[in-house]
C-alpha cells in the first residue's frame, strides 16, 4: 500500500505500516485560504521585483517569451481574475473650514495593472459615507453598464459583463459624508461633514490575455499539461457547477451564502433579487472561475444550463407547495420567461437543443420545450437515470432511454438512432463528435471491471476506440474545444491498479495520458470553453466531501509564431524602457530605415515616453514563409495615466534562428477616454469560411453593430458580404465570412457607439491576411 | 513536479527577470502557503508567514545557488525560518529541537476531534508533535518530499530525519485513540 520505497525501508513493524498507509491515504485538510489573499501577494511582490531586479530590456538574453508554458500559471491567475480591491483616501470637511481626513484605505489598486475581467469591483469606506449619493456618483470610463450595491461599508461595484482586457479603466466618484442631525436635533453632534470637493478618480489596466495564436492550438493528449489548481470553495459549498460560454461559473449553492464583497470584509447575506419559496434550499449564483460569487441568478435556484451562445441561463426554480418551475434568467438574473412547471423534485439540469429550444425530464419521460412553453418533437420517451446530451452543431440528443440508450434528431420526428447497450456519459464535441462509454460487465469479478470508449464523428457511425486497463472504468467525458481529446474520469476498481484520477485521450481513442497529480480522487472534468482551464472535483478525504476546483490546462501552440512575438517583446520593453541600442538591435537594415525614414517613432515623439503595449494580432504574411505581421498597440501616459495611443504593423522576417522587424507601418495617434475603442481583432478559421472577432473595451449600444458599421474589404476596397452579429458579455462583433487568401482590411466606422452615445473617435482600420 | 533544468532555469532567469520571479510565485505558492498553515494552524499568520518567505526570497534570490535540492527546499527553509521567528517573537527562544510531548490528556483530543472523521483526527494528533517532528511528518506526508530533501530543509542529517519519523510513527501508535486504532486494523 506505501508504495514508496523510502517508506518501505523505513518502516517494516506491521503496526507503523498500518500508521504510514493510513497517514498516506489521510492527507490534511487544505487550509483556510482567502482567494484574493495570493493574487493580492503576487501584486505586490511584482511592483517590488520591477523595482528590484535589474530592467528586462537591458540583458541581451531577454528570456520573456509568450508561450504558453511561461505564460499559463500567470494567465491562470489572471483569467481567473482577482476581487478588485480600490484604494482611496477620502476627505470629509469638518465645519465650513477645516479640512479633516476621516477615512483611508490604502490597500488599493491605483495604477495597478493585471488586474482581472471577471471580478466584482470593491471600494472599502472607513469614514460614514451617504451610501445612495455615493453609488449614484459613480462613474466608469470605458462606458460599462454596471450595478452597485453595499456590503457593511463597501461599495460592491459589478460590471453587468466582464471587463474587457489589456484595457486602461478609471472610476470616479464622489465621497459624500452621512447626513447627519443638526446640532439642533441633536446637540451632542458636531457640524454635519461636507461634500468633498473633487471626485475620486482610481485608475487601473485590466490583464493582458494570450495573443490569438496563428496557429490553433493543439489539445492532444500528449501535448497538454496540468498546470496549478485552486478549489473554487469549502466541500458542500458549491452543489453543481458548469461553465457559461463567457468562462465564468455558474453554481448551485445552498441558501444563505455569502455574496460578492463579503469576504474578507464584513459578511454579509447575498440579496436576493426576486422572492425565494420558503422551501427553496438552494441558489444559483453566477461566480468568476476563481470562486469569487458575482451576482445570484435564480432564488430558489438548481441545477443551471447556460445557453450555448452565452447570455442566458435556464434553471429550476422552487415555486409554490411543491411545485418547480422551469424559466430561462439573463445573466443579471431577470427572468425571461417560464417554459414548464413541475411536481417534485427535479434531479438533473435541462438541457439547451441550440439557443431555442430545452429539454427536460419530468416524471421519467423526457420533454423538450420552446423559449415560449410549447412542446416539441411530439416525443415523450421514457428516460433512464443517465446523462442527457444535446449537440451544439445540430439539433440532436442523446439520451439514456429506459428501454435503451438514443440519438434523438429533432429535425425528423421520432427519429431514433440506437446506441449500444449501456451506453452513458455521453459528450458532444463542438464539431459535433458524439464520444460515451459501455461499462464492461463485470458479472464475475467486479476487480477486472472497464471501459469501452466510443466516439462517432459527425455523421459517421459509432466505433469502439479504446479499452480502459483492466480494473479501471472511464466516465465523466468533457472534449477539448478543438476536439481534438476527450477529458475523462478514471476509477480503479481493483483495489491495485492506478488511483483515481483524470485521463486525456486522443479522439481516435491513441495515447492516454494522466492529467494532473495521482492519488487525487478526480471526477466530472470539464474544459472551460477557450480550453485554458478544466473544473472538476476533489474529494478531501479529510474534510470527508467533494469539493470543485479549478486547474489550468496548456496546450501546445505554434513555436515559430511563439519566437516572433518573443522578439516583439524585446523590441518592445527597450522602446519603453528608453534603450535606444537595445531597441535597434531587433531591426534589420530595413526596419531601421524605416524608423529612421519617420514611418514611426522609435522611442516616443517630442519628449512622450512609452508607457506599455500588447499584441493586437499576429499573422504570417501570405505568400512568404517565415515571415509574420504582428500588430502592436502602443501607450503614452502623462502624469501616470494613459492618454493616447497608436498601433504599429510590424512585419518580422525569420533570419537564421531569430526574427527582425523589417518594416513598420503606424497609425495615427489617438485620445483615449473618448468613446469606444477596438481591443483586439482575431481571425479565426472555421471551415469553409472564417471569423473576424473583433473585442472593444466598452459596452456598446448593440444597435450599432452592423454591416454598415463594421466591414472587411478586399484589396480593391470593394466591401467582402459578412453575417454580423455582437456578443454583449465579451464586448464582441463577429463578421462571418468566406474570405479567398490574400490581403484585406477590417474596418470599423464612428458609428459605432458605447452605451453612452459615445462614438469611436476616429475609424479604425486593420490588415487582415488569409494565408492559403 | 516541474522538471529539474526547466526549474534551475527558471530560478536563474528570475534573478534577474520579474517575470520569472513571478513564474516561481506561481508555482510554489500553493505548498509552501500550505506548509505554513501546517506550522502556525492560523489563516492570518499563515498569510503573513508566506508573504514573508517569498519577500525575502525576492531580496536573497541573487544568492542562491543551486545545490541539487528543489528550489522549493529553501523556500520550506525560509518558512522554518519565520515561522521559528514568529515563535521568538511571542514567546522568546523556542527549542526547535524536541518540543513538548503530546498531551497526556489524551481525553481532550478525543474530545476535540470527537465529530471528525478518522483523517482530520490523526492529522489533528501529528499536530501535537514536537516541532521537527511534526516538520518532517508534513514534509513527507503533506507534500511528498523525499527524506533527502527533507533533510536538506531541516538542517539535518538524512538519519536524524528518518528517526523524527519514525519516533514519530511510533509515538502516533501509541497514543492515537481507541477508535483510530480500530480503524487501522
Amino acid at each position: 500500500m506505501m508504495n514508496d520505497p523510502e517508506l518501505e525501508e523505513l518502516f517494516g513493524d506491521p503496526a507503523d505500516r498500518a500508521v504510514v498507509d493510513l497517514l498516506k491515504a489521510s492527507r490534511p485538510a487544505a487550509p483556510p485560504l482567502d482567494p484574493h489573499f495570493r493574487n493580492y501577494l503576487r501584486a505586490k511582490l511584482m511592483t517590488q521585483a520591477r523595482q528590484t531586479l535589474p530592467a528586462r530590456a537591458s540583458r541581451s538574453w531577454f528570456p520573456f517569451t509568450l508561450s504558453p508554458k511561461t505564460l499559463a500559471p500567470a494567465m491562470a491567475a489572471v483569467a481567473a481574475g482577482f476581487l478588485v480591491v480600490l484604494g482611496v483616501e477620502i476627505y470629509l470637511h469638518n465645519g465650513q473650514t477645516e479640512a479633516q481626513q476621516v477615512a483611508c484605505v490604502c490597500t488599493g489598486i491605483n495604477n495597478k495593472t493585471d488586474v482581472g475581467t471577471g471580478e466584482p469591483i470593491v471600494i472599502p469606506f472607513t469614514g460614514p459615507v451617504d451610501k445612495t449619493a455615493v453609488a449614484e456618483s459613480v462613474v466608469m470610463q470605458p462606458a460599462t453598464a454596471v450595478t452597485k450595491t453595499w456590503v457593511g461599508q463597501n461599495l460592491v461595484i459589478i460590471p453587468a459583463h466582464p471587463l474587457a482586457a489589456n484595457t486602461a479603466y478609471s472610476v470616479s466618484f464622489k465621497p459624500l459624508a452621512t447626513p447627519t442631525p443638526t446640532p439642533a436635533q441633536n446637540p451632542v453632534v458636531r457640524p454635519t461633514p461636507a461634500v468633498a470637493p473633487t471626485p475620486v478618480v482610481v485608475h487601473f489596466t485590466t490583464v493582458r490575455p494570450p495573443v490569438p495564436p496563428v496557429v490553433p492550438p493543439s489539445f492532444k493528449s500528449a501535448g497538454v499539461s496540468y498546470g496549478y489548481d485552486s478549489r473554487l470553495a469549502d466541500p458542500g459549498t458549491i452543489l453543481s457547477a458548469t461553465w457559461t460560454p463567457a468562462g465564468q461559473v455558474l453554481v448551485t449553492r445552498p441558501v444563505g451564502q455569502l455574496g460578492p464583497g463579503s469576504s474578507p470584509g464584513p459578511s454579509a447575506s447575498a440579496t436576493p433579487s426576486g422572492t425565494p419559496a420558503s422551501k427553496a434550499t438552494t441558489d444559483v449564483w453566477l461566480m468568476s472561475s476563481l470562486g469569487t460569487p458575482i451576482r445570484l441568478l435564480v432564488p430558489g435556484g438548481s441545477f443551471p444550463a447556460a445557453a450555448p451562445s452565452g447570455g442566458l441561463i435556464a434553471a429550476w426554480q422552487a415555486a409554490q407547495g411543491t411545485q418547480v418551475n422551469l424559466g430561462v434568467w439573463d445573466l443579471q438574473g431577470k427572468i425571461q420567461t417560464t417554459v414548464a412547471t413541475v411536481d417534485g423534485v427535479p434531479n438533473r439540469a435541462p438541457v439547451w437543443i441550440g439557443e431555442d429550444r430545452i429539454a427536460y425530464v419530468d416524471q421519467g419521460r423526457l420533454h423538450v420545450v420552446d423559449l415560449h412553453g410549447t412542446q416539441v418533437g411530439g416525443l415523450a420517451l421514457r428516460v433512464g437515470n443517465g446523462r442527457l446530451a444535446a449537440s451544439p452543431a445540430s439539433p440532436r440528443l442523446a439520451v439514456d432511454a429506459a428501454d435503451g440508450p438514443v440519438i434523438l434528431d429533432l429535425r425528423a420526428i421520432g427519429s431514433l438512432t440506437s446506441l449500444p447497450s449501456g451506453a452513458a456519459s455521453f459528450a458532444w464535441s463542438s464539431k459535433g463528435d458524439l464520444a460515451f462509454v459501455v461499462q464492461r460487465s463485470a458479472s464475475t469479478d467486479i476487480k477486472s471491471a472497464n471501459s469501452d470508449l466510443y466516439v462517432a464523428t459527425a455523421g459517421q457511425p459509432f466505433q469502439k476506440v479504446a479499452i480502459s486497463p483492466d480494473g479501471q472504468t472511464w466516465s465523466d467525458l468533457s472534449w477539448s474545444p478543438d476536439a481534438t481529446s476527450l477529458l475523462l474520469a478514471t476509477t480503479a476498481t481493483n483495489g491495485n491498479g492506478a488511483g483515481p484520477g483524470l485521463v486525456l485521450v486522443n479522439h481516435d481513442g491513441s495515447s492516454p495520458t494522466a492529467f494532473g497529480p495521482s492519488s487525487k480522487e478526480f471526477a466530472s472534468p470539464q474544459w472551460s470553453p477557450s480550453g485554458d482551464l478544466v473544473l472538476f472535483t476533489r474529494r478531501d478525504e479529510a474534510i470527508g466531501g467533494r469539493a470543485f476546483w479549478t486547474a489550468t490546462a496548456t496546450p501546445s501552440t505554434d513555436s515559430a509564431a511563439n519566437r516572433a512575438l518573443a522578439e516583439v517583446a524585446k523590441f518592445m520593453a527597450a522602446r519603453i524602457s528608453g534603450d535606444g541600442n537595445a531597441a535597434r538591435a531587433e531591426l534589420d537594415d530595413a526596419g531601421l530605415a524605416a524608423y529612421q525614414g519617420g514611418s514611426s517613432s522609435l522611442l516616443g515623439p517630442g519628449g512622450v515616453h512609452f508607457s506599455r503595449y500588447y499584441p493586437v494580432t499576429v499573422q504570417p504574411s501570405g505568400s512568404k514563409p517565415n515571415v509574420f505581421l504582428v500588430g502592436v498597440r502602443i501607450f503614452s501616459a502623462k502624469n501616470g495615466v494613459e492618454s493616447s495611443f497608436f498601433e504599429e504593423q510590424l512585419t518580422l522576417v525569420a533570419q537564421g534562428q531569430t526574427y527582425l522587424i523589417d518594416a513598420v507601418n503606424a497609425s495615427p495617434t489617438l485620445a483615449l477616454g473618448h468613446g469606444p475603442t477596438v481591443v483586439s481583432v482575431e481571425v479565426v478559421q472555421t471551415p469553409p469560411g472564417q471569423q473576424v472577432r473583433v473585442h472593444f473595451d466598452s459596452d456598446l449600444t448593440p444597435g450599432t453593430i452592423t454591416s454598415d458599421t463594421i466591414q472587411v474589404k478586399d484589396a480593391d476596397g470593394k466591401v467582402v458580404d459578412a453575417n454580423v452579429t455582437f456578443d454583449p458579455d465579451n464586448h464582441l462583433a463577429t463578421l462571418a465570412v468566406k474570405l479567398r487568401p490574400g490581403t484585406y482590411k477590417l474596418v470599423v466606422t464612428t458609428g459605432v457607439t458605447d452605451i453612452n452615445g459615445h462614438a469611436l473617435a476616429q475609424e479604425y482600420d486593420a490588415p487582415l491576411v488569409i494565408s492559403g | 513536479m516541474p522538471d529539474g533544468f526547466e526549474e534551475r532555469d527558471l530560478v536563474e532567469r528570475a534573478k534577474q527577470d520579474p517575470e520569472a520571479f513571478g513564474a516561481l510565485y506561481d508555482r510554489y505558492f500553493p505548498q509552501i502557503y500550505r506548509f505554513a498553515y501546517s506550522r502556525v494552524r492560523d489563516q492570518s499568520l499563515a498569510e503573513d508567514v508566506t508573504s514573508e518567505v517569498f519577500f525575502k526570497a525576492l531580496r536573497n534570490i541573487k544568492r542562491y545557488t543551486y545545490s541539487g535540492h528543489p528550489f522549493s527546499s529553501w523556500l520550506y527553509q525560509i518558512t522554518l525560518n519565520a515561522v521559528a521567528d514568529h515563535y521568538r517573537g511571542l514567546h522568546g527562544e523556542v527549542d526547535l529541537e524536541e518540543g513538548s510531548s503530546l498531551p497526556s490528556t489524551a481525553p481532550a483530543v478525543v474530545d476535540e476531534v470527537v465529530r471528525r472523521d478518522r483523517s482530520r483526527r490523526i492529522w489533528a494528533a501529528i499536530d501535537q508533535l514536537p516541532r521537527q517532528q511534526r516538520a518532517a511528518m508534513v514534509l513527507k506526508f503533506s507534500e511528498d518530499r523525499k527524506i533527502e530533501e527533507i533533510a536538506q530543509i531541516l538542517g539535518k542529517s538524512s538519519g536524524a530525519v528518518k528517526l523524527l519519523l519514525h519516533r514519530a510513527v511510533e509515538r502516533l501508535r501509541r497514543e492515537l485513540p481507541p477508535e483510530i486504532e480500530v480503524g487501522l486494523t
